[in-house]
């Protein structure tokens, strides 16, 4: 993703430096200008120190990104679980819905007849006012498959064409072309680098294992915020529904005692 | 609490309910009053279940709820007599497998008398479950779970008929029944893919089922793979994807190094689950079979 140019990495330098076995001024080291006496002057031992901890810093890195990747998977996975969750008790919520309908239906049609018990008179204005209305328009006979939120389809469309354009302006994901700095550095020093990559091989490896992880992780974490945002709006739907499902219950629950109260008081 | 009192006030109980079933068997009985003495009777035993439930007497609570069921069937309630055989069932869940079976069957013949058949789905994977673990006979468990599959399908509960599904595919696969599970898979997986919220969990359910090809060959696996990139794009981006193809590579050079490798490179970033390494260690082993046979 990002890219490592030469002037932000002081330590790819002593990498040249070890392959090449010339001394050559850098960014704060002082070195003397023959590096040819025993391997082990202060200005090596240094060099090699901060070589190790290089390494060890890049190595640390490698783990944690493998480390993060495996949570955002881990992640993944609960989400897709609770999406799944999720349908499931939207299908409920609707099925709740339905049965809730055709109780009032019961309930009106319960009612009715009860009028015509209680009395004549009642009887003759329940023949005036007809059959019971049928059932709302919202309620329909044949169960109807549940669909989950599908505003967000549109949103993932549109996102991807978006991507695309955010890479090329925003200046930290521009793939930089740094083969300049690699040439500029290291004078006749074999072929320039790769893509700022430092010349040491193990370096080189883990720098780019963590190219990768970073790459992964970014297209894990796009993944994750699209699951994120259709878990919002799913359980939005579902807010919704709750509620009308609630005064629905409710005005069932007033109706039911009411009948009751009724039916005893016919003994 | 004193248990053992609640214990006897129960039995207690019970002879009462009893005392009056028979007394209610009589001539004038049966045309007078008998049906609120039946009434009364039933409410008696439940008083006594419940409170062998609480001295935690499973057997007598799941004895007491069904003969209270069996009553409600006498006189036509069906509804209360499914529920007292739930009851029954639940009580004895804990101590007689075998009868709880039987008392969620009665339960369920009723519901689909009635009609109610999520319900009785149910009440299928309860007993799905009660093979599974206590009587471990996995032919009966995916029979019910077949079953309650086919119920939720009906009532186009297609996510809880999915969860059924899924654990019959799991078996399969365990007991090498590869076609079976090989087709419920792919159907979910295309099933999944389709919806917003559930197509990321859609490459889990292709993961599995080009596993099963593996299982059964390795050149059914290839054109599986192919064909669910095809399918589903998003599953050619996924780990397990790349994984599968690195699995086919070794099997191909009998590598088994390299299968370990890519194995525990996967399993690195994130675990393998008890049915995938199962799997993955069958077809590990049909690597080692062939590597023997060539010595």
């Amino acid at each position: 993703m990002s890219a490592y140019p030469k002037s932000h990495n002081p330590f790819a330098d002593d990498d040249d430096e070890e392959d090449s076995g010339r001394a050559a001024p850098r960014r704060g080291f002082n070195f003397d200008d023959d590096p040819e006496e025993s391997s082990l002057s202060p200005a090596e031992r240094r060099q090699r120190q901060l070589q190790q901890e290089v390494m060890r810093t890049a190595q640390s890195a490698v783990d944690s990104s493998h480390r993060s990747l495996g949570l955002i998977y881990e992640s993944e996975k609960v989400g897709a679980e609770t999406a799944e969750e999720l349908i499931r008790q939207g299908e409920a919520l609707k099925r709740t819905e339905r049965m809730i309908d055709n109780m009032e239906q019961d309930m009106r049609t319960s009612q009715r007849h009860i009028n015509t018990i209680k009395s004549v008179w009642g009887g003759m204005v329940n023949y005036f006012k007809g059959k019971p209305e049928p059932p709302k328009p919202a309620q329909k006979d044949q169960p109807v498959s549940y669909e989950a939120n599908s505003r967000l389809q549109n949103a993932l469309v549109e996102s991807k064409q978006q991507e695309d354009k955010y890479q090329a302006s925003h200046p930290n994901l521009r793939k930089l072309d740094t083969s300049g700095f690699g040439a500029s550095a290291s004078l006749d020093n074999g072929p320039p680098d790769q893509n700022g990559y430092p010349k040491n091989k193990q370096l080189q490896a883990a720098h780019h294992q963590l190219d990768n992880n970073l790459d992964e992780m970014s297209l894990g974490l796009g993944r994750l915020k699209n699951l994120g945002l259709g878990l919002q709006s799913e359980i939005d739907d579902q807010d919704v529904s709750l509620d009308s499902l609630l005064n629905k219950v409710d005005s069932m629950d007033g109706k039911i005692s009411s009948t009751n109260r009724q039916l005893k008081n016919l003994k | 609490m004193d248990y053992s009192g609640k214990e006897k006030e129960a039995l207690a109980i019970m002879a009462e309910a009893d005392k009056k079933m028979k007394t209610s068997h009589s001539m004038f009985g049966t045309f007078f009053g008998s049906s609120s003495k039946v009434e009364e009777a039933c409410e008696m035993y439940v008083r006594a279940g419940n409170m062998f439930k609480m001295a935690k007497n499973w057997s007598a609570a799941g004895d007491a709820f069904c003969k209270a069921a069996q009553l409600h069937l006498r006189v036509q309630n069906k509804h209360d007599a499914a529920v007292n055989f739930l009851d029954a069932g639940n009580a004895f869940k804990k101590s007689d497998p075998q009868e709880a079976v039987s008392c969620f069957c009665q339960a369920i013949d009723i519901y689909t008398d009635m009609g109610r058949f999520n319900i009785a789905g149910k009440h299928h994977i309860s007993i799905a479950e009660i093979y599974e673990s206590e009587l471990l006979d996995i032919e009966k468990a995916i029979s019910h779970y077949e079953q309650a599959a086919d119920y939720f399908k009906g009532e186009s509960s297609t996510s809880s008929a999915n969860k059924c599904l899924l654990k019959v595919a799991n078996y399969a696969a365990q007991m090498e029944q590869y076609q079976k599970a090989i087709e419920i898979y792919e159907q979910i997986g295309t099933y999944a893919m389709d919806t917003t919220l559930l197509k990321y969990g859609a490459k889990d359910y292709f993961f599995k089922a080009a596993l099963c090809h593996f299982c059964v060959d390795m050149l059914n696996c290839k054109l599986a793979v192919q064909k669910y990139e095809e399918l589903f794009p998003a599953f050619s981006d996924a780990r397990e994807c790349r994984l599968l193809k690195k699995l086919l590579d070794a099997y191909e050079e009998q590598n088994i190094d390299a299968y370990a490798d890519a194995v525990r490179e996967f399993d690195s970033i994130a675990r393998l689950d008890q049915w995938q390494t199962t799997m993955i260690l069958r077809i590990k082993r049909t690597i080692q079979d062939e590597n023997d046979d060539l010595r």
